[in-house]
C-alpha cells in the first residue's frame, strides 16, 4: 500500500497540476503505398492508415480513463510526403493534403504530420512539389502539419531553401490572413529535425523505423512548476543545484508516467513502441506555464537577465530526469518557449519583458527555437529568411534541433492582438527590428557549409 | 497439522511482536507471514505460522495465552484458511479509490457497500481522519481488486455520485500509476 503523501502527491499532480500526456502519436510508414497513379496512391494511404489508426481514439481515452491520465492530443505521424509522394506536382500534393486531412477527420484525430520535406543538402522533384504545394495545402486544411528541415551540421544550410520557405511562409499567410495567418502555425522550419518524435508540427516519422512505432509526448509545466513553489517554501535558502536536482526527479516521475501510457497503447494496438519526447510543452491555461517556471524560480518574468541560464537549467534537469525513467528517448526533449501557446510567455511579450532578441538568445539552450511567434504581416521576405537563418546557424554550429515557427500576420503591425484559439493560444505581434528591409544577404543562395567539427567520423 | 492463524491484539507497548515470536519459536513454529498495524496506540497483529505435525491447535493458544499473560494482549488461534479466496473470477486489476472531503459516518459502509455490490474485493483500506477544520486532512483508500467481469463504468459511476451527494473528491485511478510516479 502507497503511504498517504504518495497517494496525495500523485492526485495533486494530476488534479491539480495538470499533469497530462500531452500527445500519443502513431507513427506510420507509408513507403509500400507509393505509385505513381495518385488515385491508386490516395486509396492506399487511406486504407493504411485507417487499418492502423481507427482505434487509436479509443484506446487512449480507455487508457487515459483508466489511469485518471488524459491523453490531451491523439495524432498520427507519417513518412515525409515528399518523398513517398516524389512523383507528383504541386497540384497532386495539393490533393494528398487533402485526402490526408479528410483521413484524419474519419479516424479523429488532432493532427496528421509529416506533410515534410527535408532539403538540407538539396532540393528534389518531390521536395520542391511539395514545398509548392504547401501555402495551399495548409491553407485548404486543418488537421494537417508540416515541416521542411533545411539544415544539418553536417550539410550546413541551404539557404536556397531558407528563401523558399519565407516565401511560402509569407504565402501561407496572405492565403489565412481572414485567421491572422494560421496556416503558418502548421509549419515547422527545422534545422537537425530529429526523426521518429512526436511534437507537431515537426512530427514525421523516419526512415528507418518500424511500419507503424507509437511515440508519446508528455508535458508538465504545471508540475514542475509546483514542485519549485513546494520546495522553495519548504526551505527558502534552496540552492539553484538543489532546485535543478527537484526539477531532475519531477521530469523523472512524469516520464514514467508517459511511457506507462505509451506502452499500454502501443500494446493495445499490436505495435512497438517508439520514444518518449520528454519536452516541456505549455498550453494557454493559467498553471500550465513554462513562463510561471521561471517566476517560481525568482525571475520577474521570462526574458529578464538570467533567464537564458534559467532554461539552461531547466532544459538540462528534465534530459537527466527524463533520460533516467526511459530508455527510449527521442524527439525533442526539452523545454519549449512558444510565444502564442503559453499565456505567460505571450504577456512577458506584450509588457516588453520578452523581445525577438532575447528569443533567439534564448534558444541557443532550449528544446526547438522561434516557436509561434507572430511577426508584422509586412515583413520582408529577406529579413524572415534572414531570421531563420539566424537559427538554423544556431543549430548548425551547435549540433542541436533549431526550428522556427513564425506567424506574419497579414495586416497587423507590432502591437496588435492575434487569435488563434485552442491550443495555439493568443498573444500581441512581437516588434521586429529592420522587419522591412530587404537585404541581399539571403539572396545570394547556395549552401552555407558545414562546420568543421562535421568532419568527426 | 494446517497452518494456523494468530491474531495479537491490545495497546501497544515495546515487546509484543518479541515476545509472541519468542513463544512460537520455543513451540517449534514457523513463521510464515506477519502483518501488524498501530493505530492510535492500538497494536493488531496477524501472524500465519506452520507448527510442527505434533501440535495442537490448544497447545498453541494455551503457551501463548500463558507467555503473554501479564501483558494485557488478547490472542486468538485458529487454523489458517489458505485455499483462494473464492470470488472465481480469475486475475484483476489494482484500482485505488481516494476520497478526501468532511469526515460523517457511515462513510467506508456506504463505499464498501457499492464496491461489494459490484462484487470487487476490497485488498486494502486505510482511513485517516485528521483535519476538524480541514476537511482536505480527512482521506479514505480503498485499493480494490477489479476482475474483467466487473461492470467498471457503472462502478465508477456509481462510486462519483455517492461522492459528489456526500461532498467528497474522488479519485478512481490504476494502482500502476502511483507504482510509476512514487516507486523508482
Amino acid at each position: 500500500m502507497f503511504n498517504e503523501q504518495e497517494i496525495l502527491s500523485t492526485i495533486e499532480m494530476v488534479k491539480n497540476e495538470h499533469l497530462d500526456v500531452r500527445a500519443v502519436t502513431l507513427g506510420i510508414n507509408l513507403f509500400d503505398c507509393v505509385s505513381h497513379d495518385l488515385s491508386v496512391f490516395k486509396h492506399k494511404i487511406r486504407e493504411k492508415i485507417v487499418t492502423r489508426a481507427e482505434a487509436l481514439v479509443p484506446v487512449c481515452n480507455t487508457i487515459g480513463e483508466k489511469y485518471g491520465i488524459q491523453v490531451v492530443n491523439k495524432r498520427i505521424s507519417t513518412s515525409p510526403i515528399a518523398l513517398v509522394g516524389a512523383p507528383f506536382n504541386a497540384e497532386q500534393m495539393v490533393e494528398i493534403a487533402i485526402c490526408l486531412n479528410d483521413i484524419a477527420k474519419e479516424v479523429d484525430i488532432d493532427f496528421m504530420g509529416g506533410f515534410s520535406a527535408l532539403v538540407e543538402k538539396g532540393i528534389a522533384t518531390g521536395d520542391r512539389s511539395l514545398m509548392d504545394a504547401l501555402p495551399r495545402a495548409l491553407a485548404e486544411t486543418q488537421r494537417i502539419c508540416a515541416s521542411v528541415n533545411v539544415a544539418t551540421s553536417r550539410s550546413g544550410i541551404n539557404m536556397d531553401a531558407v528563401l523558399d520557405m519565407a516565401k511560402v511562409i509569407k504565402k501561407a499567410a496572405t492565403l489565412t490572413a481572414q485567421d491572422d495567418g494560421i496556416a503558418c502555425a502548421k509549419l515547422c522550419v527545422f534545422a537537425n529535425i530529429p526523426q521518429d518524435m512526436p511534437f507537431m508540427a515537426g512530427a514525421y516519422l523516419g526512415v528507418g523505423v518500424a511500419d507503424s512505432v507509437i511515440n508519446v509526448g508528455v508535458s508538465g509545466p504545471g508540475v514542475v512548476k509546483k514542485a519549485i513553489e513546494r520546495a522553495l517554501e519548504a526551505r527558502p535558502n534552496l540552492t539553484l543545484g538543489r532546485i535543478a536536482e527537484v526539477i531532475k526527479t519531477t521530469a523523472c516521475k512524469v516520464t514514467r508516467v508517459g511511457e506507462l501510457i505509451g506502452r499500454e497503447v502501443a500494446d493495445n494496438l499490436g505495435t512497438r513502441f517508439g520514444v518518449v519526447d520528454l519536452s516541456l510543452a505549455p498550453t494557454p491555461t493559467v498553471g500550465d506555464s513554462i513562463g510561471e517556471i521561471f517566476q517560481a524560480l525568482g525571475l520577474t518574468s521570462i526574458g529578464v537577465p538570467g533567464s537564458t541560464a534559467a532554461l539552461a537549467m531547466l532544459n538540462d534537469a528534465v534530459k537527466k530526469g527524463g533520460a533516467f525513467a526511459s530508455s527510449h528517448v527521442g524527439g525533442l526533449s526539452g523545454a519549449f518557449i512558444p510565444v502564442c501557446e503559453d499565456l505567460n510567455i505571450a504577456e512577458a511579450a506584450e509588457k516588453g519583458y520578452l523581445t525577438i532578441e532575447k528569443l533567439e538568445a534564448m534558444t541557443c539552450v532550449c528544446s526547438v527555437g522561434l516557436d509561434m511567434v507572430p511577426v508584422p504581416g509586412d515583413i520582408s521576405e529577406e529579413t524572415l529568411a534572414g531570421i531563420m537563418a539566424d537559427e538554423m546557424a544556431i543549430g548548425m554550429i551547435n549540433n542541436k534541433t533549431t526550428a522556427t515557427r513564425i506567424i506574419p500576420v497579414p495586416g497587423k503591425k507590432a502591437g496588435d492582438s492575434v487569435f488563434f484559439g485552442g491550443l495555439l493560444g493568443a498573444a500581441k505581434i512581437m516588434k521586429v527590428p529592420h522587419a522591412t528591409n530587404q537585404d541581399s544577404f539571403v539572396r545570394h543562395g547556395g549552401r552555407i557549409p558545414a562546420p568543421i567539427h562535421s568532419l568527426k567520423n | 497439522m494446517d497452518k494456523l492463524i494468530i491474531t495479537v491484539l491490545g495497546k501497544d507497548r515495546p515487546g509484543i511482536i518479541a515476545a509472541t515470536a519468542k513463544s512460537l519459536f520455543d513451540l517449534n513454529c514457523n513463521l510464515e507471514n506477519v502483518n501488524q498495524v498501530i493505530l492510535q496506540n492500538q497494536f493488531s497483529g496477524i501472524f500465519i505460522v506452520l507448527p510442527p505435525p505434533e501440535l495442537s491447535l490448544n497447545t498453541v493458544k494455551t503457551t501463548l495465552e500463558k507467555d503473554l499473560a501479564d501483558t494485557g494482549i488478547y490472542i486468538h488461534v485458529n487454523l489458517a484458511d489458505t485455499a483462494p479466496n473464492g470470488n472465481g473470477k480469475g486475475e484483476g486489476e489494482n484500482f485505488i479509490i481516494t476520497t478526501i472531503g468532511p469526515d460523517q459516518k457511515g462513510l467506508v459502509a456506504k463505499f464498501t457497500r457499492i464496491i461489494a455490490d459490484a462484487n470487487v474485493n476490497v485488498t486494502n483500506l486505510r482511513a485517516v481522519f485528521k483535519g476538524g477544520d480541514t476537511p482536505g486532512a480527512n482521506i479514505m483508500v480503498y485499493e480494490v481488486l477489479i476482475t474483467p467481469d466487473t461492470d467498471q463504468k457503472a462502478l465508477f459511476s456509481a462510486l462519483r455520485d455517492k461522492a459528489a451527494g456526500l461532498g467528497l473528491d474522488v479519485s478512481i485511478q490504476h494502482k500502476n500509476i502511483f507504482q510509476a510516479i512514487n516507486k523508482i
